[in-house]
């Protein structure tokens, strides 16, 4: 065939469906390898969708703000030179200067059919002759237009949901935007579902990529046993030597755990039904509050020296405020670290340890003592409570360590 | 003049006539449902056509079939036994009054569509001209089927091929209501088949001996290979169309002056050495056949212990068909998914 | 006798020969079909082989000349009738639907109907809307009838002989645009039961059913899915009465999603009776409603787009999967 076809990337393992945001080039644009054709928003973070060939992109584009599933065709690049005018002109879809999101529907283009050399008979759909306003054929149309709408249940699915008392409403719909037996059972085995009609009117949001994510990560400790170590220590003199010399006070907090990890093993290890699951290196995620929601950038080998951490995390920090961060950036960490000092109010919070890790360690501003609270959340099934004490008593150690070391 | 043949024509006709009302009784009863269309009058024409036909040709016929299929041998206890819908009639119950078939006897039907005779009978003497057989098929239709469109296609083929086919046409001259002068352009059906080149001719079908007569002639020719041809018998049915219809769209005068022509009557003379005078015949109908059998017994003309024990046989005859009828099982349902497609397991094929 | 390469036409035609010379009870009839070979080349060469009484010129009579079949048929003949197309069936339909299938039921099982009626339909290029009818609806309906639908030339070869051969009365349902389309024959193989369906692509993620012309570009469509990740599986029908509901059944309870291609116009078309069957056959199994494809209620037009935008095409069917399958319709697969 002549044609590429543009996919939805897929940015992780668990991401089913992605949005559009908005498309840097239209049907007609000549594009080249590497040329940014999209903005595409996962559940964490907002990607580029490039171009891997040279040539003419070529619609029907997917529509933008629409759930899209991964991996399905969003456009095509035609291989072929440009045609000169005439009918393969673009239909001019209304966004022409600012490339804004335009209507929901895609913008109808004379797809494949523009090219006058059809590969096989079977393959120059006729229909594309009739760059009507409708997008699809008329034979279509008929086929689909008797169905119900795409946001009914399945009959299996709406029959369970009655047997089992669920209210359809409050599910998420798959990703073929229907609610099917899989919603409905996890439903069902999930945790309870709110009986809203006791209440006032209410109407339901559908929540960002971000926001969704976090609520699946959280949702799925549900089972995780949990115990909370707190300790107090005075850090004000780290805290003050780490402005002076223009040092992040989170990173230092997060070189300090890694020294401390490395000295107690099974803080960076992960519980399995088959064993503990021992990794190789130390990788702290550092809790993140941005706009969108909570983040989670991971410093790889935190036992490297706070140079170059330091410069690890400047990117980090770069790529969460720009919204680039990738699955690689913020996924498979070892231990994390949650701090809520700047907010003042705070004066000790437990956090909860996500999967993948054994413990979380959550700072609190100073309190009223000039003390500071920090609370270490452990999966009971890999650590006990001494274990915990012992590990706090290594991080005192080491958070005076590094003070002594800060320029 | 052959005295057999007539005792034949008469016992024949007498048995229809007598078939055929009692018939209607029972469906006034309600042992016979649907559609019943009668014969009395006509009887003279399906009893000397098909007397005229020999054990091989085959025969086609109309709604209006069970004097034919019972001038054909079909017996009179399957035909009773067919119209109460019981398993022992000639069509398993499955047909009823207007679908009689006897693949033994060659009665290829029994159609209730108008025209439908005209090419089944072409098939079939396609099929005897292919293998090359003296055979023939006689062709029933009546005057309101020849302006059906098969009746022209299938007179063309049958000219176009010379097929083996008498087409006999039953001109009573209605067509359920409708008067041959108001249903077609020409009303001497007989003259049509020029159109096709088929040697065509026309009688009295009030009397059995001349339709036996010219059937015989020209299914000798139709046999020997001389090409279809026509026979127009003209005839009228003393009753309405079907047991639905009271006829009353027809003037009285007709209607007597065709009874005055009955067939049986007609048997009755020829038996006699003597015949009525004009008077005396104004005054016949149904009732007038006892009562000219009545008169020639007084003249001394007729046997009346013969023509007595003619009526009880065939009496005894039409009660025991009847009696065997309203006892004869139902057919089920398998039988009539079994009739569908007769020999053909529909399991086996998927 | 080895496999060979030939177009549906030739394998019509061998079918007939190959029957004509079994059975002298075999005979052909119908307008064209001697001296000229059959407007569409079936009977090419078989009235020179067996003589103008075997392979029979009728006039313009299609009620007579099918009548006639009939009546061969009641007296032990084979006679195989082609109408010429399917639309002049319609001046047929005593003889096939009040006589031929009726008959063998009304005698009480006396009479078989060893006859064969075949007739091309469907769309072809432009013949407007006399000559493009689908009229498989209204035969499916009537019982005593058995329709087959070959979509191949092999198909085509044993479904003929089959129907030939067969006491009772069968349809050969054939498409114009099918004739020249060439495909392996092989005469010596053993034959499927003729009613059976034939799964012409495995696949996971939806059934689809078609038969006759619409197997093809199904199938290309098929191919095209597979490309985007959807596995669709693809039966040909083969006959339209009576159906292979047990293949069907099969293959519906696996994918649960069911697409039904049918070159017949939707309303009370072949595919309803397919829809309304599996649904109840397979309601527990479907993960959505059925889709149908089908062409538009309206007589075909003249104008060569219209013709095209009221039948299904290629893209059409691939739009149609990806709908079934919950993706959007909208993506070009061509």
């Amino acid at each position: 065939m002549s044609k590429t076809a543009v996919t939805l990337p897929v940015l992780s393992d668990t991401m089913q469906t992605g949005r559009i945001i908005r498309w840097l080039k239209q049907p007609g644009d000549t594009v080249k390898r590497g040329d940014v054709l999209a903005e595409v928003e996962s559940d964490k973070a907002i990607m580029d969708v490039e171009a891997y060939a040279d040539g003419v992109l070529v619609g029907p584009l997917a529509a933008v703000d629409t759930d899209v599933a991964v991996k399905s065709i969003i456009a095509w690049i035609d291989n072929l030179p440009p045609q000169p005018t005439a009918a393969t002109s673009s239909p001019a879809p209304s966004p022409s200067a600012p490339p804004q999101t335009p209507a929901a529907a895609p913008a109808p283009t004379p797809p494949a059919g523009a090219t006058p050399t059809p590969t096989e008979p079977t393959s120059a759909p006729p229909t594309a002759v009739v760059a009507t306003g409708a997008t699809t054929s008329p034979v279509l149309a008929a086929a689909l237009a008797a169905r119900e709408g795409g946001g009914a249940a399945s009959p299996f699915a709406r029959g369970l949901a009655t047997e089992l008392g669920i209210d359809l409403s409050l599910l998420k719909p798959g990703t073929d935007g229907r609610i099917g037996t899989a919603q409905v059972l996890a439903a069902a085995i999930g945790p309870q579902l709110p009986h809203l009609d006791l209440g006032p009117v209410h109407r339901i949001e559908r929540p960002t990529p971000l926001k969704a994510a976090m609520a699946d990560n959280m949702q799925r400790t549900v089972h995780t046993p949990t115990f909370h170590v707190t300790t107090a220590l005075d850090l004000r003199a780290i805290d003050a030597a780490a402005q002076a010399a223009h040092q992040s006070f989170t990173l230092l907090l997060a070189h300090a755990c890694a020294q401390a990890i490395d000295k107690h093993p099974d803080f960076n290890a992960c519980w399995t039904p088959g064993g503990l699951a021992r990794r190789e290196r130390i990788d702290i995620a550092i809790a993140v509050d941005t706009d969108g929601g909570l983040i989670t950038p991971v410093l790889r080998d935190a036992m490297r020296p706070l140079a170059e951490l330091a410069e690890d995390w400047r990117e980090l920090r770069d790529k969460v405020a720009r919204r680039r961060l990738v699955p690689a950036d913020y996924t498979g960490a070892t231990f994390y670290l949650s701090n809520l000092g700047m907010f003042a109010a705070v004066e000790q919070f437990d956090a909860i340890v996500p999967l993948g890790s054994a413990a979380i360690l959550a700072v609190a501003a100073p309190a009223h003592d000039g003390r500071t609270r920090l609370t270490l959340t452990c999966d009971h099934r890999v650590i006990a409570g001494a274990d915990a004490a012992r590990f706090l008593a290594t991080l005192a150690e080491q958070l005076q360590a590094t003070q002594a070391t800060i320029k | 003049m052959n005295q057999d043949l007539h005792l034949r024509f008469l016992r024949d006709m007498l048995r229809a006539r007598r078939l055929e009302e009692r018939l209607a009784q029972e469906y006034a009863k309600g042992n016979i449902g649907g559609f019943l269309h009668l014969y009395p009058g006509e009887e003279a024409v399906a009893v000397g056509v098909v007397a005229a036909a020999e054990p091989g040709d085959y025969i086609v016929s109309t709604y209006r079939e069970h004097v034919h299929a019972l001038a054909r041998g079909v017996p009179m206890r399957a035909i009773v036994a067919e119209l109460f819908g019981k398993r022992g009639g000639c069509s398993g119950g499955l047909g009823g009054s207007m679908h009689l078939f006897d693949a033994q006897r060659r009665f290829l039907g029994g159609y209730a569509i108008v025209g439908e005779t005209f090419p089944i009978a072409i098939g079939a003497a396609y099929a005897v001209q292919l293998r090359g057989l003296p055979e023939a098929v006689i062709c029933f239709f009546g005057d309101g089927a020849v302006n059906q469109g098969t009746f022209h296609e299938s007179l063309n083929m049958a000219a176009l091929w010379k097929l083996p086919v008498l087409f006999v046409c039953e001109n009573n001259h209605y067509q359920i209501g409708t008067e041959i002068h108001r249903h077609s352009a020409l009303t001497e059906v007989s003259k049509r088949a020029c159109a096709y080149g088929i040697a065509a001719q026309r009688a009295s079908g009030m009397d059995a001996q001349v339709v036996h007569e010219r059937t015989s002639t020209m299914l000798a020719q139709v046999r020997a290979g001389q090409g279809p041809q026509l026979l127009e018998l003209e005839t009228y049915r003393y009753r309405g169309h079907s047991m639905a219809d009271p006829g009353s769209y027809r003037p009285a005068v007709e209607v007597a002056a065709y009874t005055a022509q009955d067939p049986i009557g007609a048997e009755l003379r020829e038996l006699a050495l003597h015949c009525p005078d004009d008077a005396t015949l104004a005054r016949l109908g149904l009732e007038s056949c006892s009562a000219l059998a009545a008169r020639y017994v007084q003249a001394g003309h007729l046997d009346t212990a013969a023509l007595t024990r003619l009526e009880a046989e065939i009496q005894a005859e039409i009660d025991d068909a009847v009696a065997f009828a309203a006892t004869s099982p139902e057919p089920t349902l398998d039988d009539a998914r079994r009739a569908l497609r007769p020999g053909v397991d529909l399991a086996t094929l998927i | 006798m080895s496999v060979q390469n030939i177009t549906y036409w030739q394998a019509l035609n061998r079918a007939l020969d190959a029957e004509m010379a079994a059975d002298e009870a075999v005979f052909i009839l119908g307008e064209d079909v001697g001296l000229y070979g059959g407007t569409y080349r079936v009977t090419e060469g078989l009235q020179a082989k067996y003589g103008d009484r075997r392979v029979l010129d009728t006039p313009i009579s299609e009620g007579s000349f099918t009548g006639l079949g009939v009546g061969a048929a009641l007296v032990g003949m084979r006679p195989v009738v082609e109408i010429m197309t399917v639309n002049f069936a319609l001046l047929a339909l005593d003889a096939i639907i009040n006589m031929a299938a009726k008959i063998p039921f009304m005698s009480g099982g006396q009479f078989h109907m060893p006859l064969t009626i075949r007739m091309p339909g469907g769309v072809a290029h432009q013949l407007a809307a006399q000559h493009s009818q689908r009229l498989e609806h209204t035969l499916m309906n009537v019982a005593g009838l058995r329709i087959v639908v070959p979509a191949t030339p092999q198909d085509a070869y044993w479904q003929l002989r089959q129907a030939i051969r067969a006491d009772d009365c069968v349809i050969v349902l054939e498409h114009e645009l099918l004739n020249f389309e060439q495909g392996p024959v092989d005469e010596s193989a053993a034959p499927p039961p003729p009613h059976r369906a034939i799964v012409r692509r495995n696949g996971r993620d939806l059934t689809i059913i078609t038969y006759s012309r619409m197997v093809k570009p199904t199938l290309t469509a098929a191919a095209q899915l597979a490309a985007s990740g959807i596995d669709a599986e693809v039966i040909d029908l083969r006959s339209l009465s009576p159906i292979d509901w047990p293949t069907c059944v099969a293959s519906l309870r696996r994918t649960g999603r069911l697409l039904i291609v049918e070159e017949d116009s939707r309303f009370a078309g072949a595919g309803a009776e397919i829809a309304a069957s599996l649904t109840e056959l397979c309601f527990s199994s479907l993960r959505a409603a059925p889709v149908r494809l089908a062409a538009l209620d309206l007589p075909t037009p003249y104008n060569k787009r219209l013709e095209e935008l009221s039948i299904p095409q290629p893209a059409d069917i691939a739009a149609a999967a990806r709908a079934l399958i919950g993706a959007n319709p909208e993506e070009n697969a061509a």
